[in-house]
């Protein structure tokens, strides 16, 4: 029984013991760019207010990590024998300049990134993405996980499939998509938005630029956008089988039963911002915040 | 060339009046980099371009044969021939194309001024260029499948099963109501998300 036990530990020791401790440092330039490829596990980026890349993390068995750059490139990443593996998994926490340009890669792996001013790419096959700062230019991809950005971005172009995509403090350029994925987007102040999901729904609270537009396309995901209630814009709503509530106080139409299947069209204020959402068969709700 | 700069000359390479040797740089940064494919096909999405185009301008039918045949012909005589390289720009390319046609459709006046005019010719072109983008890409997705994991083929095909129907019954309502501009827009809709998809799906296969 005691060397059962003695086995049994040795055994669950092993993966531990061949864990790969990494800690590595290089200068690089404050506007590098630079790719991460990390396919399993965690990779954590952070930006920080010094021209070098510091690297820390453990490796999976198996794997080899590998790290090089100089100037204005670098590139980084852990290598498995096969990459469609979720486990073992490595976590990378990558410290790079905050006005780096940075690309990340991933396949299981969750993504996180904090701190950045500059453009961040990340694609990840079923991890999810997290990335919070005032960057100039977000494109984030996931096929399964969900995307999460916070923080007032010029431009974000956000694409899922199943996970949930949820924006906070969107300002500026926005293009969310996914297939059956929500889309939720909160204290958003967005001057061009285009918000497209298939069988997922959609959901909107904030304000658009007077002069900018805002469109939601959904096939049988419902939509709702709660908007300020003196908003000056125009409004083109239409779901072909699917019930559409305006609640726009003191606005016309101020409509108390559901219009379906046919479009409505109507203007607040003087006008301005462009209001669009067609569904196939969703449900439309217009809100005051 | 690199992103910011090549960022700084789309509306020159779009508009053809890239000098030549800044063009073959430009495509060939563009061949290797998904995030300049991505930010091109942002640019010259509707968003961007909405408040400089006509309200009642029809596209050109054949906008993408004539894309196609261009960049085919430029990257032979480079001798670059690269079948995943041109699928994906192919995708953008198309992706651009149709969001041009999709902002033509939908700043029409809304509701359609003449419902009963019958579904356009461009939509149809557009749906048969939209089609053979996604055989090809679907071609490409077979060959990349090894290199993806059972549970993302699995999801890729769950998607693809929403997408379809969804475009399925968008079609079949088309038909119903012809000169119907809003279910036009959510046919090209559910098309952009299919072929945006597959794209996705085969870079995923696509070795670092």
């Amino acid at each position: 029984m005691r060397r059962h036990l003695v086995a049994m530990l040795l055994v669950l020791a092993a993966p531990l013991a061949a864990q790969q401790k990494i800690e590595r440092r290089i200068a690089i330039a404050p506007d590098a760019s630079i790719r991460i490829t990390n396919m399993a596990g965690l990779t954590r980026i952070t930006g920080w207010d010094a021209d070098s890349i510091a690297v820390t993390g453990s490796v999976a068995p198996g794997a080899g990590f590998f790290f090089g750059g100089r100037g204005q490139v670098a590139k980084m990443g852990v290598e498995r024998r096969d990459e469609t593996l979720a486990e073992p998994g490595s976590t990378l926490e990558v410290k790079v300049p905050r006005g780096a340009r940075v690309f990340v890669k991933s396949g299981t792996a969750n993504i996180e990134v904090t701190g950045l001013r500059g453009e961040v790419e990340c694609v990840s096959v079923s991890g999810s993405i997290r990335v919070e700062g005032s960057l100039k230019l977000l494109i984030a991809e996931s096929m399964e996980g969900n995307l999460n950005a916070s923080g007032p971005m010029d431009v974000v172009q956000l694409k899922g499939g199943a996970g949930t995509i949820t924006l906070r403090g969107a300002r500026g350029d926005i293009m969310a998509s996914t297939v059956g994925g929500a889309i939720v987007v909160t204290d958003g102040a967005v001057v061009r938005a285009h918000l497209e999901t298939v069988s997922g729904t959609i959901a909107f609270d904030g304000s658009v630029d007077p002069r900018g537009t805002l469109e939601s396309v959904t096939h049988s995901g419902d939509v709702t956008l709660r908007l300020p209630p003196d908003i000056s814009a125009e409004f083109d709503l239409e779901s072909f089988d699917g019930a559409i509530v305006v609640g726009l106080a003191g606005k016309k139409p101020d409509r108390e039963k559901p219009l379906k299947g046919k479009p409505v069209s109507f203007v607040t204020g003087q006008g301005g911002s462009h209001v669009i959402v067609r569904s196939f068969k969703g449900e439309i709700r217009i809100l005051k915040r | 060339m690199n992103c910011s700069e090549l960022r700084d000359r789309f509306d020159a390479y779009v508009a053809g009046t890239l000098p030549d040797a800044e063009s073959a740089a430009f495509e060939s940064h563009l061949d290797g980099c998904l995030a300049c494919q991505e930010a091109l096909a942002l640019q010259h999405r509707p968003l961007g371009a909405v408040g400089t185009l006509p309200r009642s301008v029809a596209p050109p039918a054949d906008l993408w044969p004539g894309i196609a045949r261009a960049l085919a012909s430029r990257r032979r005589l480079r001798g670059r021939v690269m079948l995943p390289a041109w699928l994906l720009a192919a995708a953008a390319e198309l992706l651009v194309a149709a969001s041009a046609a999709g902002t033509l459709l939908l700043l029409r006046r809304w509701p359609p001024v003449h419902p009963s005019v019958q579904p356009s010719s461009n939509l149809t072109a557009l749906e048969s260029q939209y089609s053979a983008a996604s055989a090809e890409l679907t071609r490409a997705l077979e060959q990349a499948r090894p290199r993806l994991a059972a549970g993302t083929v699995a999801t890729i095909e769950r998607s693809l099963r929403i997408i379809d129907a969804a475009l399925a019954e968008s079609r079949e309502a088309l038909a119903r109501d012809p000169g119907n501009q809003g279910l036009a827009q959510l046919v090209v809709a559910a098309w952009r998300q299919k072929v945006d998809l597959l794209r996705r799906a085969t870079e995923l296969g696509k070795a670092d």
